[in-house]
């Protein structure tokens, strides 16, 4: 019996001769944010593949609410309160807004309610309800982010998994989604786990940071510590992204 | 011994159609449907030029392949390469395609059987065994062939930006590879083989319109064990098949051949969907 | 794009009158020639909106539904001659072998991305269509099974049952299109990662589409051999499969409905067609092949909007319908 509502332990994935996680572990308590950091190719997504059953880890165990979730497929895992988003929004091409969210409800967390409510609902709370019968193809990659959300959501998740929330976006829509995520955190007392590589947006959402690099972890702790760690700030300059660090 | 070496030449017919309808997935991620059509032209281009322009053999079959190979180059230029984003788009097109020409033949010339000449008439003495000598010289040229393909890959510059567009085919853009030309060249290369495969084997097997789709269905198999876009994975996966359907052939009954390949297909699909070598997992 | 066409009271009167004319048409115009046209066209538009559940809202193309059809096909031949059972027997025979073939087929199949579902298919309908050529002792080879006892004698009455089924076939596939099926349906074919990550077991689901659009166009299969009163392994060839997609394609992919016009078209025009004989296959093919050019959204579907928006704005005054209720589950 963890109480931790996500526990992680030694997880490892290799891609023939490149490992790209290693040995990870990783603790997220309910009603955290908890963001992990890191440079492009650092793991992050491979990390969320192993933890939502797109990709099968070698090595460690995932144990989701104590029980573990290792092995599980990725709609199993769903059903059992975890939620991703992907970094690449994928929105289900010839559809509408408010339909992709309602394919989201169909699963079996979700009681027989009036689903179109209920996704007028979360629509509206991501800012998207006069877009609900958009096609979801023209929407703008600000919308999408929400969309991804509104989705994810829909499922009725106690975890949620947000792959680069911001990536591409402006600072103003960073500043939206970033007051969303807040929002939906404190309304809904969502779990959440996040993965960023620019700092700043980051560092104001999450309560404690999980530094990867090259698929391991390279530091822990809350924000502060983060951005003045040696090690961390060598895996940023050592890549070239000085605008992480402004 | 029988089997030893009937079975070495259907693998080798196998493996020439293999290797090409591999190649050109494994470098323009195309699906072609109309491979088995380049074989039946193979033939029926042989047979034409032979008995009705009276050409001498050897020349019928160069003129034969460069014509196919040609054939394959605009189909891909035209048809295909436009629909290039869709891969089921390319499916029915080539599909479309091969019903085509499988109509055009049969419009021209019928269903019945024709009659490819055979480079070699005389039987050969293996071993105890009387085989024509056009199955050896199949197996011979499929080898010749199959190995100059393979030297040409790995020692020439355009084999190497064969091999850099099949691995990452933007990246190859953006060092400046055409690969537009490439997929001319590969679709040529793949096209020539089939028809080769068609000359040769044109004498000893069946010649009619629809003779396009058992080669198809057994390529698919083939890449299917093999691996989707490995050469050697495809030339181990005919050896394999050409061996089981002789083995079966011989031990149990003809009419069972067939089934070898759709067991072999989806066994593999069931346990291993990469194939033997295959590079990119289905999942 | 496939938009799909709501089941909404328009479109359903829309159907419902076409059918009764299509009932009264041989009627009116006499002679059994038409009968029999008509028939085969309802056969094919059996098979074509089957094809169009599984393959058109999934996006997963099907290149071997004659698979199914002949199995359909041949169950009939076998349960009526060999085995001498009533022709009744038939229907639910062949629906519940198409199953099976499609369970078999489909489960190792769909649960892989790319090609090999649809390639899969291909070669097991060539297969098949070889195996009934090799096991001729017990299947007829060449020529088949023969002497197959009709349904209903009457051929205007055997027309007017197909039409039934057809319609029902019809509807069972609009209404499952419209519910939550259709929603999931379209979401794998809109991404399927996507879709697992929506807590949706995508490939039961698609298994499953699979075998229902294998049953019912299995019992086509069987509503043929009970109207040819033969069967023969061309019910096999790939260009029985072709022609259906091209069918589809023709009427509107993903539209349920657009596929039943799209076969009626084309067998009527395969019937005008009647004096290039050996070239009908050939101008399919051409066909297929301009209209995945130039008209990927069909002819039948895209005409039938134009022609609902027309008269709804006419009756209403108003433009658009609010097109939302047609996600919901109302069920």
């Amino acid at each position: 019996m963890s109480d931790y509502l996500l526990d992680v332990k030694q997880i490892n994935k290799r891609f023939g001769g490149l490992h790209a996680v290693r040995d990870v572990n990783l603790q997220v308590r309910r009603g955290e944010i908890v963001g992990i950091l890191g440079p492009n190719g650092a793991g992050k997504t491979t990390l969320f593949n192993l933890l939502t059953g797109f990709i099968p880890p070698d090595e460690g165990t995932v144990n989701f609410q104590g029980r573990s979730i290792r092995g599980l497929k990725p709609h199993k895992i769903v059903n059992l309160g975890v939620a991703r988003t992907f970094q690449l929004c994928r929105p289900f091409v010839g559809m509408s807004v408010i339909e992709n969210v309602l394919v989201g409800s169909l699963g079996p967390r979700v009681s027989d309610v009036d689903l179109g409510a209920r996704a007028m609902h979360l629509l509206s709370e991501v800012g998207l309800a006069e877009k609900a019968d958009t096609p979801s193809e023209l929407l703008s990659y600000g919308d999408l982010r929400r969309l991804e959300i509104a989705r994810a959501l829909a499922t009725d998740p106690e975890l949620l998994l947000l792959d680069e929330p911001f990536a591409g976006l402006g600072s103003a829509e960073i500043e939206s989604i970033s007051a969303l995520i807040r929002k939906l955190h404190a309304e809904k007392n969502l779990t959440i786990l996040l993965i960023e590589h620019k700092l700043r947006e980051f560092m104001q959402l999450v309560s404690r940071v999980v530094a990867l690099d090259f698929g391991e972890v390279i530091a822990e702790g809350v924000p502060a510590e983060i951005v003045s760690h040696p090690r961390v700030i060598e895996a940023y300059i050592g890549k070239q992204t000085p605008e992480a660090l402004a | 011994m029988e089997i030893l070496i009937y079975g070495a030449v259907t693998s080798a017919i196998y493996a020439m159609l293999a290797v090409g309808f591999t190649l050109i997935f494994g470098v323009a991620r195309v699906l072609n449907l109309a491979h088995g059509s380049f074989y039946a032209l193979g033939a029926y281009g042989a047979y034409v030029l032979t008995s009705i322009a009276g050409l001498p053999l050897w020349l019928a079959a160069i003129l034969a392949v460069a014509g196919v190979s040609l054939f394959g180059v605009l189909v891909e230029k035209i048809l295909i390469r436009p629909l290039r984003y869709s891969q089921l788009g390319v499916l029915m097109i080539t599909l479309a395609i091969a019903l085509v020409v499988e109509q055009s033949l049969f419009l021209t010339f019928g269903s019945e059987y024709r009659n490819v000449p055979a480079f070699v008439d005389t039987k050969i003495n293996m071993g105890g065994v009387d085989v024509a000598g056009q199955r050896l010289l199949t197996l011979v040229v499929a080898g010749v062939s199959i190995a100059v393909l393979y030297l040409f890959i790995q020692r020439t510059r355009l084999g190497s930006a064969i091999l850099a567009i099949s691995q990452d085919a933007d990246a190859a853009k953006y060092m400046g590879i055409p690969s537009d030309r490439i997929f001319s060249l590969v679709m040529a290369i793949s096209a020539a083989l089939a028809a080769l495969a068609g000359i040769l084997a044109g004498p000893f097997l069946s010649v009619q319109p629809s003779m396009h789709l058992l080669p198809i269905v057994k390529a698919f198999a083939i890449v299917v064990v093999g691996g989707l876009g490995s050469i050697p994975g495809s030339i181990l996966a005919a050896f394999m098949l050409g061996y089981a359907e002789t083995i079966v052939a011989y031990e149990i009954s003809t009419s069972w051949t067939e089934i070898v390949s759709v067991l072999a297909t989806l066994l593999m699909l069931v346990f291993r969907p990469a194939g033997i070598f295959g590079k990119r997992t289905a999942f | 794009m496939a938009a799909l066409g709501s089941l909404d009271k328009l479109s359903s009167t829309a159907g419902l009158v076409s059918l009764c004319l299509l009932a009264v048409l041989p009627v009116l115009v006499g002679g059994s020639y038409l009968v029999g046209v008509l028939t085969v066209a309802a056969i094919y538009g059996i098979w074509a909106v089957s094809w169009d559940f599984m393959s058109g809202l999934t996006g997963r193309e099907n290149f071997g539904h004659s698979l199914f059809i002949g199995v359909g096909a041949y169950a009939a031949g076998f349960l009526n001659v060999q085995m001498g059972l009533g022709p009744w027997w038939s229907l639910p025979a062949s629906m519940v072998l198409a199953s099976f073939f499609g369970l078999l087929l489909g489960f190792p199949t769909l649960r892989l991305k790319g090609p090999y579902f649809a390639l899969a298919m291909l070669s097991a309908a060539v297969i098949m269509q070889r195996l009934m050529l090799i096991f001729w002792e017990y299947t007829g080879g060449e020529e088949g099974i023969q002497d197959i006892t009709p349904l209903i004698k009457n051929h205007l009455h055997y027309y007017w049952f197909v039409l039934c089924v057809l319609g029902l076939t019809t509807w069972l596939f609009a209404w499952l299109a419209r519910s939550r099926w259709g929603l999931i349906l379209r979401a794998i074919k809109g991404d399927e990662a996507t879709c697992m990550a929506a807590g949706l077991p995508i490939t039961t689901y698609k298994i499953i589409s699979l075998i229902i659009s294998a049953a019912f166009a299995g019992l086509g299969g069987a509503l043929y051999a009970h109207y040819q009163l033969q069967v023969s392994p061309q019910l096999f060839a790939v260009v029985t499969s072709i022609t259906i997609i091209t069918m589809v394609y023709v009427g509107g992919i993903g539209t349920i409905f657009g596929p039943v016009g799209g076969a009626l078209l084309l067998t009527l025009m395969t019937e005008g067609l009647r004096n290039f004989g050996e070239w009908r296959l050939m101008i399919y093919s051409v066909l297929l092949i301009l209209i995945l050019f130039y008209l990927p959204n069909g002819v039948v579907a895209p005409i039938w909007k134009k022609i609902r928006a027309m008269l709804t704005s006419s009756v209403q005054g108003t433009g658009a319908q609010r097109p939302t209720d047609k996600a919901t589950g109302e069920a």
